[in-house]
């Protein structure tokens, strides 16, 4: 396990490694000029070249690089030239918003894919199993920002039942800071008002941001269910007997699951990707919003931070699941 | 129908149905707190180091300046100081203050207070300061009494009153204070204030959600009735147009700014729901490169410029924009109406016969804003208008950034790039000197003109101190820019909100920034 462990290590470090030369060379190829941009429109050549000295934009850029790697080496992300803030601050303030919309969504998508991926096995060609596997094509094809407004449209705008997007109501004041989650905040804080608030601002969100992996993690255990059902193993456990619930649950389930995590692992990478549509949609104050925000003012330090830190979570994701399968099946821990 | 043009008309339906006819906005005791919506974020609220429209009005807010743009026409009011004169040379400016401007924190604002603002515009080099850095050298304003602050430029500039109303005045104190190292307190600044505004911070994050509370003893009072005075006002960043109608349905929001014509054209439909409509002042045009390829022959670009369909730009904006009858904004003091190209096929085809390529044969590049409709919409027209020229357009849709840095040089720059050009001031200096060769480099500059007789008349127009004879040289410059013909000079669109009823006070201000409304005189009615 140890070894497994030290191998996983060096490959996520190897492909950050990479992951920071490609976000340094893919923002420095474009024409735009980000001094430029944030000293505004009206900007002399002598203020422009002010922000570039302030920023180092001036040097040049395999020294830029240079620095760059260096201040990642301190924790250091530069600052921002449109806020003139840390980028690891920003990361910081934006993160947990985005990790409890992610935590929201895949909590969602597990209690509910999981167990609707086995009643669809296990009624397999049912009406059941039928629209099951509608909705799970249609969770997979159908654009979130276009769910996300017909969501707004409906539950907002026609029945008032939910607000059209933010983390709190905006004249509402915030819990104490704990975690950054205001959800989470709020309930720590036995705010109970806050609770509701949050709860109600985080539903659209969060059923629109989890859809894709719902439907992907019902259809990888539906069909791993359908693999394991139809194995010797759970024949002959049948045939000894075992009740069909414990079949089910425990001898089928377990082995479905090892696919449908590593599902979930890859999934979780991807939704924090995918939160820049529902974060922009939603005004959701989280990495995503700050990503797009960034991105259109062409301000780099904040896209490639953005990129590393989804990078990163996305890498201790799978590597979680890769021990988490080294320790479910011991066969995969020489591979 | 598109899906997406479905789902708005249904939307449109649905809520004209379902809206509460009660009031929305939020409350704080008695007292109402009006929401406005916008798609644009405030990173850094420092008035002397950023100025963009969103950035803008909350700086109007948190901070006062010495004059103030008010009406439309817009003219210079006095605001911090009650009068002013100037020297015969043109050189010395005198403000004096009013006696009971204080700042939020109580501390008097006095002409020291003015005379660090200025200076500390100026030694950031940032935001504002390119508006009087030609003018204005360090050490040049000065302190006179308390209440007395004389400016000395460097050469006589008759616009100097005209960037006033941008330079907003900071506590000196508060931001000595809250400095770090030689950064003049500019980190602090980026989401705090030192103003002495209408409002000052309630809650603040310039990504989403800006709270300001009233300042119930402003210094210069309230325009409203006391009963009336708003408890404070919320900017609510909504970056979709979609769920910024949704939010302004919902009573959610009270104003919102940015809305696509076709949200506007449904809101306007419905009860409960007021739109503005008033001329704007930001023209667009679409920039010719006139260093490089076909369009560097001025009789190739008037064929381009009696080609265009002019006409579609006001179908394209549903009626509600003017068309540009002269080089100046409507704003823009000296404007004077010119004899500007029309679509007249017949003529466009006698320029294009004095050209290199008199049968046409080529292919243009029209280079706007990716995501940008109205912009792509125009790049169509221009793209049918120049087909009987047997010339053809390749729409490239880049984003902003990219759009300003391919236009730098005219190495790089498109044949044809759409931009709008929005005033900050009545400036006719600033006007002008976007066809000075200097502007070569600058977004307004794409076209690359260099001319030396438009060099000569601005430079000489900037500091002439007779003022007839500083118009009649202005005419003269936009009679040139005519004839160079380095633009397609396009329309003012109108400008735009939609509201709920029971907000009163909006005024509409021509030289308001793109989405800014004056935050300070609007109010909730009382059902």
């Amino acid at each position: 396990m140890l070894r497994l462990l030290a191998r996983r290590i060096a490959y996520v470090a190897l492909m950050l490694g990479g992951l920071v030369l490609i976000t340094f060379v893919i923002s420095n190829v474009t024409p735009a000029d980000p001094a430029a941009l944030a000293a505004g429109p009206d900007a002399t050549p002598d203020m422009v070249a002010t922000l570039r000295q302030e920023y180092g934009l001036d040097r040049p850029l395999p020294e830029q690089f240079v620095r760059y790697v260096g201040d990642l080496l301190h924790f250091r992300l530069g600052r921002s030239i449109q806020s003139g803030n840390e980028v690891t601050d920003d990361l910081a303030r934006y993160l947990p918003a985005t990790l409890e919309l992610v935590l929201l969504a895949m909590g969602f998508a597990c209690v509910v894919g999981i167990p609707l991926g086995v009643l669809s096995a296990v009624r397999r060609h049912s009406w059941f199993d039928h629209a099951i596997r509608v909705l799970a094509v249609s969770g997979v094809a159908l654009p979130a920002f276009w769910i996300a407004l017909l969501l707004q449209l409906v539950l907002a705008v026609w029945m008032g039942w939910l607000p059209t997007g933010g983390q709190l109501s905006i004249a509402a004041d915030p819990p104490p800071v704990v975690t950054g989650m205001v959800l989470l905040d709020a309930l720590l804080a036995g705010e109970w008002a806050t609770v509701s608030d949050a709860a109600a601002h985080a539903v659209m969100p969060a059923f629109v941001l989890s859809l894709p992996c719902l439907a992907s993690v019902l259809r990888v255990n539906r069909a791993e269910m359908i693999e394991v059902l139809g194995s010797d193993h759970v024949t002959a456990a049948r045939a000894h007997g075992v009740a069909p619930g414990r079949v089910v649950g425990l001898l089928a389930l377990k082995n479905a699951m090892l696919p449908t995590m590593a599902m979930i692992g890859l999934r979780f990478g991807w939704m924090l990707g995918s939160t820049v549509l529902v974060e922009t949609v939603f005004d959701w104050p989280g990495l995503g919003l700050y990503a797009v925000s960034s991105a259109i003012a062409s301000d780099f330090k904040p896209v490639m931070g953005v990129t590393l830190c989804i990078g990163l979570l996305f890498m201790l994701a799978n590597l979680l699941v890769d021990l988490a399968y080294g320790w479910l099946d011991p066969r995969t821990r020489g591979a | 129908m598109h899906r997406r043009n479905f789902l708005l008309g249904a939307s449109g339906l649905v809520a004209a149905s379902s809206l509460d006819p009660a009031f929305g906005f939020e409350r704080e005791g008695n007292r109402r707190i009006l929401v406005f919506s916008g798609n644009q974020p405030v990173p850094i609220l420092d008035p002397h180091q950023r100025y963009d429209w969103s950035t803008r009005m909350m700086q109007r807010c948190l901070y006062d300046a010495l004059v103030r743009y008010e009406g439309s026409p817009a003219k210079v009011i006095p605001w911090l100081a009650e009068r002013w004169e100037t020297s015969e040379d043109g050189r010395t400016w005198t403000f004096h203050l009013v006696g009971n401007a204080k700042f939020h924190n109580g501390d008097p604002l006095d002409a020291e207070a003015v005379r660090y603002s200025f200076e500390r515009g100026l030694k950031l080099n940032k935001g504002i300061s390119w508006m009087l850095s030609k003018h204005l050298r360090p050490g040049s304003v000065a302190a006179v009494d308390a209440r007395t602050v004389r400016f000395t430029l460097e050469q006589p500039y008759p616009d100097f009153l005209s960037f006033l109303p941008l330079w907003f005045v900071v506590n000196p104190r508060q931001v000595v204070a809250n400095a770090e190292g030689e950064d003049e307190g500019q980190k602090w600044l980026t989401n705090a204030e030192a103003g002495s505004g209408p409002f000052r911070i309630k809650r603040w994050d310039g990504q989403t959600v800006m709270s300001l509370e009233a300042v119930p003893d402003y210094w210069k009072g309230w325009p409203m009735a006391e009963a009336d005075r708003p408890a404070g006002v919320i900017y609510r960043v909504m970056r979709e147009s979609a769920p910024r109608k949704a939010a302004l349905q919902r009573g959610e929001v009270d104003v919102a700014a940015g809305l696509t014509p076709d949200d506007l054209e449904q809101l306007e439909k419905m009860p409960g729901m007021v739109v503005t409509n008033d001329p704007g002042a930001a023209p667009f045009s679409i920039m010719l490169n006139t260093q490089k390829g076909p369009t560097a022959d001025v009789n190739f670009r008037k064929a381009l410029a009696h080609a265009f369909d002019y006409e579609a730009l006001i179908t394209i904006h549903k009626g509600d924009a003017q068309l540009m009858d002269g080089p100046f904004p409507p704003v823009t003091a000296g404007r004077i109406a010119c004899d500007m190209p029309r679509q007249n096929l017949e003529l466009a085809r006698q320029y294009l016969a004095k050209t290199p390529t008199p049968e046409g044969g080529i292919e243009l590049e029209f280079l706007h804003i990716a995501g940008h409709e109205v912009q792509r919409q125009i790049g169509l027209v221009l793209l049918a208008a120049l087909r009987p020229l047997n010339i053809k357009v390749n729409l490239v849709a880049q984003p902003w950034p990219t759009l300003i840095g391919r236009g730098a040089s005219p190495e790089t720059a498109a044949a044809m790039t759409a931009v709008y050009v929005t005033p900050v001031t009545t400036s006719p200096d600033t006007v002008a000197s976007q066809y000075a060769s200097s502007a070569a480099g600058q977004f307004w500059g794409i076209h690359h003109l260099r001319d030396a007789e438009i060099d000569r008349m601005v430079a000489e127009a900037a500091v002439e101190l007779d003022q007839a004879k500083r118009m009649a040289t202005y005419a003269a410059i936009q009679r040139r820019i005519v004839d160079l013909q380095p633009v397609i000079f396009g329309m003012t669109a109108n400008q735009r909100w939609a509201l709920r009823p029971y907000v009163k006070g909006f005024a509409h201000q021509p030289l308001n920034l793109t989405g800014e409304v004056d935050l300070f005189p609007l109010f909730a009615a009382r059902a």
